[in-house]
């Protein structure tokens, strides 16, 4: 009888395990696809473009970010190529002049100071160590959004078990933040960062 | 196997217990944290370009430049712009937070417009004889205020009101001055404009003559503590004293509390470090005399030019004070307090109106003014969203216009205070200020200075099309030295003689029945300021707080006060209760006063009153 009771507890407790740590993970984050099947590897490959000619500094020293439509149709005024994914974006978003409404992956939350060209050239970061290598990706993943706190998962919520997921970029969360900053021997008190 | 409720039990417990070791309740907590600094309502700061854009700040008729940081086009922060000619780059602390004010939770956001114009027109053709329609506005001499003189004149009996301006209107040329005796006039500490307050205050001796050690009286050269209410005793004591030496002064010194001597040697110091200008809190007659004894006249203290009109607009109502209207004999009043001017008490106001059913319209951005008494309180768009131009401030000799350009749309449903009454009028008044622009422009004269390049270029280089478009991004034109004919305006000109003797002098009743002479810790008059600004300060107690009033312990003791206590405070023209705060700081016999809209209601310049225990 009390063998029973132990068993019965620990299949409680390893319930609990499993859904804390493998089903919370994924329950927690709510996804939904970008607006554009866009591909980085095509436009690096095909087009010859760099992260900076489309993600580019303004001359103000600030970072501009995802590109806007105008960028964009520079190139696209019309279809280049037959696919069904180019079709879509000059019929929904370059010909009735409409904004694409991407989600980013990397925005940081308002109670967060972050400088790119701090980054980027004072500190010679490269794009991949923290955004990863989206440049070579063919797809945009869809953009997982936690539930409760409604920060992207690139920037908020490590576990353990999410080395290789979805959300796994590297270098986004507060803890990445820390470590590059305790490695390359800089300060790390909350208000550099913190609002 | 048959399951009981101690294995239900016992399995709750071990999920309990693996729970703990999961990250799951760890994170809900944070997650709950982040939510909620997420929620609706918190404001969420722009992102996008960063650019720079310039205006004129509005917020008081310093009308200093600024230049603002904007995100995606809204203005997040504001700055003073370096080198330009009146305001040298300062902004005060009001200024810096303009942009805020469009966010006050005090904002008036809809109003009975259509019931308005209804109720005026009807009010206006049933007007009695001598009954008349009136403009009251708080900030005369900008393009807005040349329309309501062209409204009241196209008006049967219609009458253009301004309150009292300080030296009868004239302005100061603070640079010429050597010495100045200030007689409680806060000028370092939101007189004039700042930056060129500041930037000429190397060059002058500063004497200071107030009952209290305000941050002017701090920051002086000299600080003559007088009896409270006592400044204009001492004016005309210096005048007597320049133009008979041998004049008797025992009366003026037993009414200000310094000796003969001191008041002798005032004025020899006055006329030995000259050129002297003497400036006053209020419209003190006693200060224009003193100016005239001192030679400052045509020195220090000029007439006030106002930039150039179309020559239509000269056919527009006279300026007149309130006091000087018949009582009970306005039908429709009309009070433009879109931007802070100086205030005129709701009794003395009050008065004038006709008996029966006065039309009341005011043009605010809040209730707090006189909307509160005003059948129709209309709102308007406030700074830094409305496009207004500024008259040239207290210490501009020379003439100035300047635009403070919209740097946001304001939200649907404000009304242009301007527009409104040029309807009711039935003037066109459509267009003014690029009318007052080409007005300017074809003068020739004067220099037009842009704020992005810090450039002055002599007017007549420009063309229209640019100067207009300069204007609208902050560029600043004035007249010249040698340039003629910029208008004249306001009642000043030279003074004449002095005119009798202190009203405090000759009104002993008063001084009896009112034995404490106000003193206001802030602007006389509604100031725009930021939320968060005067939550600081309030909360900080660094500024009395709206309708709190600091005395002398002997004096709240004499009132049968005792401590931080609630009174009603009394003046000639009412009564309103009001937060006491013993303060050994302030001298026996005064009070000072922060203005709020229930003071401001009661208390006018020059204002005498007595505190009784609520």
């Amino acid at each position: 009888m009390r063998i029973r009771g132990y068993l019965v507890f620990l299949a409680g407790t390893l319930a609990a395990l499993g859904a804390g740590w493998i089903g919370f993970p994924y329950a927690i984050y709510t996804s939904r696809p970008q607006p554009v099947d866009f591909s980085h590897k095509v436009h690096a490959e095909k087009a010859g473009a760099k992260c900076d000619d489309c993600h580019a500094f303004r001359d103000d020293g600030t970072f501009a970010g995802i590109p806007s439509l105008d960028k964009c149709a520079g190139c696209h005024t019309a279809p280049m190529g037959a696919t069904v994914a180019e079709k879509n974006f000059i019929d929904n978003y370059v010909t009735p002049n409409r904004e694409p409404a991407w989600d980013s992956y990397a925005r940081q939350p308002e109670n967060v100071f972050f400088s790119h060209i701090t980054h980027v050239k004072l500190g010679q970061l490269k794009c991949e160590q923290c955004h990863g290598d989206q440049g070579a990706s063919d797809k945009l993943r869809p953009y997982q959004e936690d539930r409760i706190s409604g920060y992207s998962r690139d920037i908020w919520g490590r576990t353990p078990f999410e080395g290789a997921g979805a959300g796994a970029v590297p270098g986004m969360k507060m803890d990445d933040c820390v470590d590059c900053h305790h490695k390359h021997g800089l300060s790390h008190s909350c208000l550099d960062c913190h609002k | 196997m048959q399951r009981t409720r101690r294995d239900i039990l016992l399995f709750m417990g071990g999920g309990a217990a693996g729970a703990v070791l999961t990250p799951a309740p760890w994170r809900l907590v944070t997650d709950a944290a982040l939510w909620s600094e997420n929620w609706p309502g918190v404001p969420r700061p722009a992102r996008g370009e960063i650019t720079a854009r310039y205006t004129n700040c509005a917020l008081c008729p310093a009308g200093c430049a600024v230049r603002a940081r904007c995100v995606s086009g809204q203005p997040v922060s504001l700055a003073g712009v370096p080198s330009h000619p009146l305001s040298q780059g300062a902004l005060c602390a009001f200024g810096l937070t303009g942009h805020h004010l469009p966010y006050h939770p005090q904002r008036l956001t809809h109003g009975p417009v259509e019931e308005a114009a209804a109720a005026v027109s009807a009010a206006m053709a049933k007007r009695g004889p001598g009954e008349s329609v009136a403009v009251l506005d708080l900030r005369p001499g900008r393009s807005a205020s040349w329309t309501y003189r062209r409204s009241m004149a196209a008006v049967n009996n219609g009458l253009y009101l301004a309150p009292p301006r300080p030296l009868g209107g004239a302005a100061v040329d603070l640079a010429k001055a050597r010495i100045v005796l200030s007689l409680g006039a806060a000028l370092l500490d939101g007189w004039g404009t700042p930056g060129n307050v500041h930037a000429a205050r190397a060059n002058f001796h500063l004497i200071q003559a107030e009952p209290w050690q305000s941050p002017t009286a701090a920051l002086a050269d000299q600080w003559l503590p007088i009896r409270p209410g006592s400044e204009p005793a001492l004016a005309l004591a210096l005048a007597n004293v320049l133009n008979d030496p041998k004049t008797a002064l025992s009366e003026a010194a037993e009414a200000t509390g310094l000796t003969d001597k001191q008041i002798v040697e005032l004025a020899h110091e006055l006329v030995r470090n000259g050129p002297a200008l003497v400036l006053s809190a209020d419209d003190l007659p006693e200060a224009l005399a003193l100016n005239q004894a001192l030679g400052a006249w045509g020195r220090t203290l000029v007439a006030r030019a106002e930039a150039p009109v179309p020559e239509p607009w000269k056919k527009a109502a006279p300026e007149r004070a309130v006091a000087s209207v018949p009582d009970a004999s306005i039908r429709v009043l009309f009070i433009d307090e879109s931007v802070p001017g100086d205030h005129i008490p709701w009794s003395a106001i009050e008065r004038k109106l006709v008996r029966d059913n006065p039309v009341v319209v005011t043009f605010a951005w809040s209730r707090q003014g006189y909307g509160r008494h005003a059948q129709f309180a209309l709102p308007t768009a406030v700074y830094p969203e409305l496009t207004a131009d500024i008259p040239p401030a207290i210490d501009s000799p020379s003439a100035a216009f300047r635009l403070s350009a919209s740097l946001m749309a304001p939200p649907a449903g404000m009304v242009d205070a301007s527009a409104f009454i040029a309807k009711a009028a039935g003037i066109d008044a459509a267009n003014a200020l690029q009318q007052r622009a080409d007005a300017i422009h074809k003068s020739g004269q004067g220099t037009l200075f842009t704020c992005a390049d810090a450039k002055s270029t002599p007017l007549k280089d420009v063309k229209p099309a640019d100067f207009w478009k300069a204007l609208n991004e902050g560029a600043c034109w004035q007249s010249g030295a040698g340039d003629s004919p910029a208008h004249s305006v306001g009642r000043a000109g030279a003074p004449t003689a002095f005119v009798g003797p202190p009203a405090f002098l000759s009104s002993p009743q008063q001084s009896t029945a009112f034995p404490l002479v106000v003193a206001f810790s802030g602007p006389h008059a509604m100031s725009l300021a930021s939320p968060l600004m005067s939550k600081l300060y309030q909360d900080s107690d660094l500024r009395l707080a709206p309708n709190t009033a600091a005395l002398h312990p002997d004096t709240a003791r004499a009132a049968g006060i005792a401590g931080d206590s609630r009174a009603l405070l009394e003046t000639p023209f009412g009564r309103c209760p009001i937060a006491v705060v013993p303060d050994s700081s302030v001298p026996p016999g005064m009070l000072e006063v922060a203005p709020g809209p229930e003071v401001l209601d009661i208390c006018g310049a020059d204002t005498r009153a007595k505190v009784v225990a609520a």
